[in-house]
């Protein structure tokens, strides 16, 4: 018996550009697909998610980013934002990777995360889907 | 599968994964039910996950023609 995906929870924890684009290609992909997404930015992957960081930081930490770069794959901000705008993509920021760092929710993209909401608030909303940590 | 009439074209080519399927998703919002839309890519990757996404959702796919360089893939909006 095989179980139609309906719900992905996505835990994004590595601040490598490579693992955020596919979290990013994932997530618009599920949503308009039908399948509700919720993504948990965490560690060094908030860093990904800064307010106003160049386009270096932003493609830095794989060794596949520097031609995705070149090639001009969509950028993974504008994938979670299409994700949330066609579909159910929503996005967590956890409070104690933005603590380490000394940032609120204000110094992340704008638009983008819904709260900032830690593992206990996320592990319950994931209850009953597939977990993918990237 | 040309004697439909194209309503839209959109043109996708340049743009990677998932870049055409969004801009499909995008031009087909704004197209009235039963417009019969054209998307040009030529991503490979994309050229067969659009009838994938198609058949998931519940659109019509009414084929696919490879050109020079792309694809072109003909879709319905269904509903």
């Amino acid at each position: 018996m095989t179980q139609e995906t309906k719900k992905i929870s996505l835990i994004l924890s590595s601040d490598n550009h490579e693992k955020v684009q596919l979290a990013g290609m994932i997530s618009s992909v599920a949503a308009v697909t039908g399948i509700e997404v919720l993504v948990f930015v965490s560690m060094g992957a908030v860093k990904k998610f800064k307010k106003g960081i160049s386009d270096d930081e932003r493609f830095s930490g794989g060794s596949f980013s520097k031609i995705l770069r070149e090639k001009k794959v969509p950028p993974y901000i504008d994938l979670f934002r299409q994700g949330k705008e066609f579909g159910g993509v929503r996005m967590f920021a956890c409070p104690m990777a933005l603590e380490v760092l000394g940032w609120t929710k204000d110094d992340l993209e704008d638009n983008l995360f819904d709260e900032v909401a830690g593992m206990t608030k996320f592990l319950i909303e994931a209850d009953g889907s597939q977990l993918l940590n990237l | 599968m040309l004697d439909l009439k194209v309503s839209k074209t959109v043109d996708a080519r340049g743009a990677f994964c998932p870049g055409p399927l969004m801009e499909l998703i995008g031009s087909m919002k704004t197209e009235p039910v039963g417009s019969v839309i054209e998307i040009l890519s030529s991503d490979h990757g994309s050229a067969k996950d659009i009838p994938e996404w198609i058949g998931k959702v519940g659109h019509e796919y009414i084929g696919t023609e490879q050109k020079e360089g792309y694809w072109s893939i003909v879709v319905k909006k269904a509903k």
